[in-house]
């Protein structure tokens, strides 16, 4: 049953505006710190490309370490945002309209922030190219389209263009409200970005038609995505573990629960930011709370499934790399201790969090369990990808293994920075919750008297 | 100003010129009223049409062809080679893989609040009774199985591939446990949910079902607490029947078609197989709906809205289900391994080319198009049609899958089928790659059998309980009207909690 109190459009764009047209008093200084985190962590990327890759743990065996962890862990981030926004849409989930915005707006961001970590990883930025350009025609050297590491750029770069492009479609209406609400060079930003909108039913026809077919289009891109990514690791042989015909889905079902569960947390740190209680209600959060537990359990089977096959072949390399992961042994690193924790916290801790209904109604708890997710989400990938590459099997000549460094520790933490700074100066002059989606679901509202009983009733088109 | 734009949507108008006639027609979406349903559907009940009486006749020979294959494939061919019970395996798969996901179809869609599953929960949920005949069906796929372990003429032991892996554990007994329990657990699903309209109807019956109602929901009087009983109790069950379905699935597909294969490990087959079998169940169901709603006098009890919002769903498992066959496809491809390789071929490129296609063309390039169009959904017929390409492609399916497993593995141990116990790799492989298998005369009734048997015990439960939820049916009622808003029309649903 829907909670709260439908209210007047214009408190509804008093209080969501409030964001852009009033600056907390904690605003900058917030802004200034997370921005000289990213600072600090630019200098690193700079003394590392001078000094090299020799600064970080990686090293002849073990060269994908904490970047590409971190790669993959934001682009599951990015999940959230078509979850929310686009499947939701399609299933005409009421309770989606104030989570949209935030998690659209997440995707972006956290493609952005992912796509940074391999360019930093090569070690050689301006290389990248390569992997778009032929660099020798005379010798014929061309990008080789059949690995996934080009694939992944391609799928990467079409899914951050139709986030953009869905949030901007998005966006439209509320531009438009900003328009009529600003005045100097912020009213010409908005009116040209409101490109002439005014309300009337073709453009609302229009705009509902390119939002509905953004939806259903950005699906497939959506799954392409993270199935590439995990690609990149299950396309590969040589590295007993990876090679699973499960990464696919898999991979997109941890994106979304950590995605979702990154979104539930944006949104109460909002609530409690911008005083958004009557916007971003409980109700809300409680929904997410029973949709993620669907998501973990989904996310749980599929790690079970890659677990059990990957002993199942009783293949002598793979069962050394399963030990390593999960048995108590001299191997240098506990990866059997991480483990555990790493299951615990993504699954068995928040699942436990989120069953009684008075603990998803409580933000406190819902906070600790989208954060224990988020960093059990870390731990996953990294545990996934490096114990393998440790190649602690029989040859014990090329045992390996990885200790991260300070330079990767600081970028990597930066990055959490950085999200947070672009969300919040997105904030500062775009609404974060969409107000025309808000005031749709209010008109959409009515009541039904049931015996004794009144419900809250909606409009449903189909 | 904020008044110089119109700053929210005309809410639901949505620019559609035509709601004053409705996009659907709100009449599409409502459910009749209460007074008259539960003698209404007795009456349904106690006079089926023609093609019914037929589907039952129907039902029980193809059951009886069924039985007189089986009988016949046991004296010709006996236990001792398995390589001769693939095809039975096969169709016992295929009825499994329909069937038990079908209750999971009520119990997912009332977790969802959804309101347009009303008409099919009852459908969803008879088809536990099927799940009895699963039990007895599996018994002889059982026994047709391999062992895991075998003793060489020099006492050395020798195993294979399993997920019960080398601790040589009968999983027999496992996997009869676990059929049973599911069967257990559908059939307290379907009694929980039925429970309200034996109650009702067993006054307005007579006969053998005035008895059945008396000794099933006797006790049922419909107070409060019964019926937080009742919901919480579906809900639980719900839950437990999800996952006793997945892993029930994952055993079946594991025992009875990986490890037959020498050298198949994929970890993605059980989930695939999930979603092929919510596939086929939810096919299976809007099937049946639409048999009833054309043939069996029902038109005015389901109306299309259940095609229009579950063929949605049906698309959506549609697309997953080519996904989940592509990831992994591009896996084993790509890896360019001897072994998978050889698995590729065998499934999909060269003993069962032929079969591959056919089956892709009914699970995805058929249906696909079909599903798309929002014409063909709405209209009623659209789901239906996909739904029978869909079920025919599964069948396909479990013939190239499971027929192809049991063909696959060797029949004594040998080649790298079977390994020392205490093998430090296990490197097996499937070369040569077989030919494909084909059925003989045996196999094809077998395979009509349990279609046929579906089609009976079905049919039966559809003349023993009311075919149609009924209490779900009102409470819908309840919780709907049609209203206007600005110049349209539309359905208001009241979502109780």
């Amino acid at each position: 049953m829907q909670e709260g109190k439908v209210l007047p459009a214009a408190q509804i764009n008093r209080d969501l505006l409030r964001s852009i047209l009033e600056t907390p008093r904690w605003f900058w200084p917030v802004v200034s710190l997370l921005g000289l985190i990213v600072l600090a962590a630019s200098i690193t990327v700079g003394i590392m490309i001078n000094t090299g890759l020799g600064i970080t743990g990686l090293n002849y065996k073990v060269v994908w370490g904490f970047f590409i962890t971190n790669f993959v862990f934001w682009i599951g981030i990015s999940h959230a945002g078509v979850m929310l926004s686009a499947i939701l849409r399609l299933a005409k989930a009421e309770w989606r309209r104030p989570a949209t915005r935030a998690a659209e707006v997440l995707t972006i961001f956290s493609l952005m922030t992912a796509m940074i970590m391999p360019i930093i990883h090569t070690g050689r930025p301006w290389r990248i190219l390569y992997w778009a350009f032929p660099y020798d025609f005379a010798r014929g050297i061309w990008p080789n389209i059949r690995t996934p590491l080009v694939w992944d750029p391609s799928a990467i770069l079409t899914y951050l263009t139709s986030s953009t492009l869905f949030v901007i479609i998005a966006l439209v209406p509320d531009f438009a409200v900003l328009r009529d609400r600003t005045t100097g060079w912020p009213k010409l930003v908005y009116t040209l970005l409101a490109m002439g909108w005014e309300g009337n039913p073709r453009q609302w026809k229009l705009q509902i038609i390119a939002g509905v077919l953004l939806s259903a289009l950005i699906l497939p891109v959506f799954v392409s995505v993270h199935s590439i990514v995990s690609w990149d690791f299950g396309m590969a042989v040589a590295i007993k573990s990876w090679h699973s015909t499960v990464f696919a889905p898999y991979f997109v079902v941890g994106a979304v629960h950590s995605g979702v569960s990154a979104v539930v947390f944006a949104m109460i740190l909002l609530r409690w930011a911008y005083g958004w209680q009557d916007y971003i209600r409980h109700e809300h959060i409680d929904a997410l709370g029973r949709l993620l537990i669907v998501v973990a359990t989904g996310w749980f089977y599929f790690l079970v499934m890659e677990i059990i096959f990957g002993i199942y072949g009783l293949e002598g390399d793979e069962l050394a790399v399963r030990a390593l992961q999960f048995l108590p042994g001299d191997y240098g690193v506990a990866y059997n201790v991480w483990m555990i924790i790493f299951v615990g916290i993504t699954y068995f801790l928040p699942v436990i969090l989120w069953l009684p209904k008075a603990w998803r109604r409580n933000l406190w708890i819902m906070s600790a369990a989208c954060i224990s997710v988020n960093v059990g989400m870390w731990l996953e990938r990294y545990l996934l990808f490096v114990p393998g590459q440790a190649n602690k099997q029989f040859q014990t000549f090329t045992w390996n293994d990885y200790l991260p460094q300070w330079p990767e520790a600081l970028i990597v933490g930066a990055t959490f920075a950085f999200v947070s700074m672009l969300m919040l100066l997105f904030s500062r002059v775009f609404p974060l919750v969409p107000l025309y989606d808000i005031k749709e679901g209010d008109i959409l509202r009515t009541e039904m008297q049931v015996g004794r009983r009144t419900l809250t009733a909606t409009f449903r088109e189909d | 100003m904020a008044s110089e734009t119109q700053a929210h949507p005309p809410a639901a108008d949505h620019g559609h010129d035509a709601h004053e006639h409705g996009h659907f027609g709100p009449e599409m979406w409502v459910i009749p009223e209460a007074p008259g349903l539960v003698a209404e559907v007795n009456e349904k009940q106690n006079a089926p049409s023609g093609i019914f009486r037929m589907v039952l006749l129907a039902g029980a020979a193809l059951t009886i062809l069924g039985i007189v294959g089986f009988v016949l494939k046991a004296i010709t061919a006996g236990f001792s080679d398995h390589r001769a019970w693939g095809f039975y395996v096969a169709a016992f798969a295929f009825v499994f893989t329909l069937t038990a996901s079908a209750p999971l179809a009520a119990c997912a869609f009332r977790f969802t609040k959804s309101h347009w599953r009303r008409p099919l929960s009852r459908i969803a949920e008879i088809f536990s009774l099927v799940s009895i005949v699963n039990i007895l069906l599996f018994i002889p796929a059982l026994i047709a199985l391999p062992d895991i372990g075998v003793a060489t003429e020099s006492g050395e032991l020798m195993v294979r591939r399993s997920i019960w892996f080398q601790e040589l554990v009968n999983p027999s007994g496992w996997l009869l446990a676990g059929m049973i329990g599911l069967s257990f657990c559908s059939v307290a699903i379907l009694w929980l949910a039925a429970l309200p309209d034996m109650a009702q109807s067993r006054h307005l019956v007579s006969g053998f079902r005035a008895s059945l109602y008396g000794r099933l929901a006797g006790g049922w009087y419909g107070t409060k607490r019964q019926w937080q009983v009742q919901k919480g109790g579906l809900a639980i069950l719900g839950a437990l029947y999800f996952m006793m379905v997945v892993f029930v699935q994952f055993l079946v597909v594991s025992d009875f078609a990986m490890a037959m294969i020498p050298g198949w490990k994929d970890s993605i087959l059980p989930p695939f197989y999930t979603v092929i079998s919510f596939q086929g169940g939810l096919a299976t169901i809007l099937l049946v709906a639409y048999a009833m709603r054309r043939w069996g006098g029902y038109r005015d009890l389901i109306g299309q809205a259940p095609f229009w919002a579950a063929s949605k769903v049906l698309l959506g498992l549609t697309l997953l289900h080519t996904y989940h066959l592509f990831a992994f496809f591009i896996t084993y491809w790509y890896g360019r391994l001897e072994v998978e390789q050889a698995i590729l071929n065998y499934l999909m490129f060269d003993s069962y080319i032929g079969i591959f296609w056919a089956q892709l063309f009914f699970t995805f390039f058929i249906p696909f198009p079909i599903l798309v169009s929002n014409h063909a959904r709405r209209e009623g017929w659209g789901a239906p049609l996909a739904a029978i390409f869909i079920v025919i492609g599964l069948l396909l399916w479990h013939i190239r899958i499971f027929a192809a497993a049991f063909a696959a593995a060797p029949a004594v141990e040998g080649g790298l089928y079977y390994l020392p116990s205490d093998a430090f790799s296990f490197p097996a492989l499937l070369l040569p790659v077989p030919g494909a298998t084909f059925p003989d005369l045996w196999d094809i009734f077998m395979i009509l059998g349990g279609v046929g048997i579906v089609l009976l015990v079905f049919r039966i439960g559809m003349m023993l309980l009311p075919p149609l939820s009924l209490w779900e049916m009102k409470e819908g009622s309840m919780y709907q009207r049609v209203d206007t808003l600005i110049r349209g029309r539309y359905l208001v649903l009241a979502k109780p909690e």
